[in-house]
């Protein structure tokens, strides 16, 4: 199955990079299997929808702010079960959601990958120009290669998707 | 006092925001456009390795990252005093060409396309990008989709990474094209006409053959006499890349034109106590407030400033739809802010044209794309046109190449008390008392600065990609009485 992981996030942008940090530690483990592609971006919406044309399934990695778990928190879920606030208009001066891009993408014929889960981890500091990541976040980063390595390697997204919200 | 807040909200940009206050009557009182900045950019870059910048401030946005390393480039080159070999220049512009056709067919299609190919009061539902294919079908779709793929493959081939360029270095870039790649990169500039001058076609036919568009377009509501500036060549044609900023007057007569380290002799800026962005306006006329005319300070830097403030567009085919827009504009300049989509348009004609011309000029698989530079670094500042105007960076740093003052003027910035004037001229002649106000009334507030093309920053992101209006209206004690919701 053709795979892309996506570390996700602006580098330069305090915990925003953490996806990024993930990504680069996972391109040096050498278990991960050859039909996985592993990259960093810094895209959204229509240009992120663009990157997953032709891959059948997708892991993107980034920070959120939920205000509702504590900072460090890392979470698993399906890119579906996100809301979709947008519904097919733009999301900011320039872009739509990625929901949105992929309906767009869908209905002009794109391969598009029909598994895309997200990992998340719960940031603070994502507003400020800085390339460090706040302790707890950076605390979070084996946690969530733990769990992306769960799900490339045990390679059964189905059985992996079931243990939804895994918190640690 | 009533106030109705128009406000997208995102994470990273913070959010751009339209107040308007009624009086107790409810009438137009007065509004304000907000623009937040980031923390603490400027001073980011400062402390580092001049060459580094350019790679730093193409993370500012996901939205123009080209146009800051493009900038950022020229500054570099300038602060090293060093001049990059014309197979340097030319392969920087071939790359910059491929991006404004990405960027233009974008704006024209996902983001003006809803107002204009749905109609600015269709019902929200129906005015968004899926409206927009169900409207033009789903091979246009496929083609914008295309377009899109061509420009960001020229930019990866010859900046190293699709979007986020890395190439250009002080005195040129890290690498050059091979023939086979020129090849390439020639054949899809020859698609990209095609898809220009379709474009064009389809804004002849929906846009320009429909009557309320024309009436909307060519309006009081949206128009506006400023100054205007925009990047020449040495023959007064609009270039984006390189050339001196052209200024004219609301008359259409030339000020003068500056080169990149002129700008301070030209420029300055003023501050309001309501928003943290400043208003920069021209410095020999003077900063007279938010108002017309040629005694007022007041200028715009976007597709339609550029063509204002040159004599002509330099490739033969969006020359003749330059002289066709004038014409039926009714003389030069135009001051309809609408009138910018058309613009932008013709700009993206030129910078297909453009990419064509670099890709088969015999130089530009020369091996000499770099001059290596030997002085001590020192200041330099770089201009180039972004796709919503002029941007300027100015880096300065110590003998050793490590910046000490960095100092950046973006597009939208720019066009920061235009879009205020423009805002406001459309809820005063949109809102009246008693009426009612309605989304699509709203809308048409929000076109005034979505004709702008503004950039908020940074907003590319996001998951899951949130970035509602909310229009908050209180009642004469401030308190919420209503919120509306709807989407751009």
């Amino acid at each position: 199955m053709k795979t892309l992981v996506i570390g996700l996030g602006n580098p330069i942008l305090g915990d925003d990079g953490v996806g990024w940090q993930i990504a680069h530690e996972l391109q040096q483990i050498k278990q991960i299997p050859s039909d996985v592609t592993i990259e960093c971006l810094a895209i959204g919406g229509i240009s992120l929808m663009e990157a997953l044309i032709d891959y059948d399934r997708a892991i993107i990695i980034d920070a959120i702010v939920t205000h509702q778990v504590p900072i460090g928190s890392t979470n698993y879920f399906k890119l579906e079960d996100l809301p979709n606030p947008s519904s097919g208009h733009m999301s900011s001066a320039h872009d739509t959601s990625l929901l949105t891009a992929l309906h767009v993408g869908q209905s002009l014929g794109a391969h598009l990958p029909e598994d895309i889960s997200v990992v998340t981890i719960e940031s603070q500091k994502v507003n400020e120009f800085s390339e460090i990541l706040t302790p707890a976040v950076a605390a979070a980063v084996p946690v969530a290669i733990r769990i992306i390595l769960d799900l490339l390697i045990e390679s059964n997204p189905e059985k992996a998707s079931k243990n939804d919200s895994v918190k640690r | 006092m009533q106030r109705i807040s128009i406000d997208p909200i995102t994470r990273l940009e913070g959010h751009g925001k339209i107040e308007i206050f009624l009086d107790d009557e409810g009438n137009f009182a007065n509004s304000y456009f907000q623009i937040p900045e980031l923390r603490g950019f400027e001073r980011f870059c400062v402390g580092r390795q001049v060459e580094e910048v350019p790679i730093l401030t193409n993370r500012i946005c996901g939205v123009c990252p080209e146009a800051h390393h493009m900038a950022g480039a020229k500054a570099v080159d300038a602060v090293y005093h060093v001049e990059p070999p014309r197979t340097g220049k030319m392969l920087r512009e071939l790359l910059y060409s491929a991006f404004y056709c990405t960027d233009h067919t974008t704006h024209f299609y996902a983001l003006a396309g809803p107002d204009f190919v749905m109609g600015p009061t269709a019902p929200v539902a129906e005015r968004n990008i899926l409206g927009v294919i169900h409207k033009v079908g789903l091979e246009i779709g496929g083609q914008v989709l295309q377009m899109r793929k061509y420009g960001h493959t020229v930019v990866e081939m010859i900046g190293g990474r699709k979007v986020h360029p890395c190439t250009s270095i002080p005195g040129g870039l890290t690498k050059g094209i091979t023939e086979e790649q020129r090849q390439e990169i020639e054949k899809m500039g020859r698609w990209a006409i095609e898809f220009a001058q379709f474009t064009i076609k389809l804004f002849n036919d929906v846009v320009l053959g429909n009557k309320e568009y024309v009436d909307l377009i060519l309006g009081d509501i949206y128009t506006h006499h400023t100054h205007y500036i925009g990047t020449v060549d040495e023959n007064n044609k609009v270039n984006f890349y390189d050339g001196k900023v052209s200024v004219v007057d609301p008359e259409g007569k030339r000020l003068g034109k500056y080169a990149a380290n002129e700008y301070t002799d030209w420029i300055a800026e003023h501050v309001e106590p309501w928003t943290y962005l400043k208003f920069p306006y021209l410095k020999k006329v003077g900063w007279k407030g938010f108002v017309d005319g040629k005694d007022s300070g007041v200028y715009m830097a976007t597709p339609l400033s550029r063509l204002n403030a040159a004599d002509g567009m330099a490739t033969p085919l969006a020359q003749a739809e330059y002289e066709k827009f004038y014409s039926t504009m009714g003389g030069k300049p135009v001051h309809q802010r609408l009138a910018i989509h058309w613009a932008r348009l013709i700009e993206l004609l030129y910078a297909a044209e453009r990419w064509v011309e670099l890709a088969t000029d015999p130089e530009i698989t020369s091996d000499n794309y770099r001059t290596i530079p030997t002085a001590t670094p020192t200041e330099g500042v770089g201009i180039v046109e972004a796709p919503r105007g002029t941007l300027t960076h100015h880096y300065t740093t110590d003998d050793r190449g490590i910046t000490t003052k960095v100092n950046l003027i973006v597009g939208t910035t720019n066009n920061y008390a235009p879009i205020q004037m423009s805002t406001k001229k459309a809820a005063q002649s949109l809102i009246k008392k008693g009426g009612v106000i309605s989304e699509g009334l709203l809308n048409m507030v929000e076109m005034a600065f979505r004709a702008y093309d503004p950039c908020f920053g940074c907003a590319t992101h996001t998951l899951p990609g949130q970035m509602p209006l909310e229009i908050v209206i209180r009642d004469a004690n401030s308190i919420t009485v209503d919120i509306l919701k709807q989407y751009c």
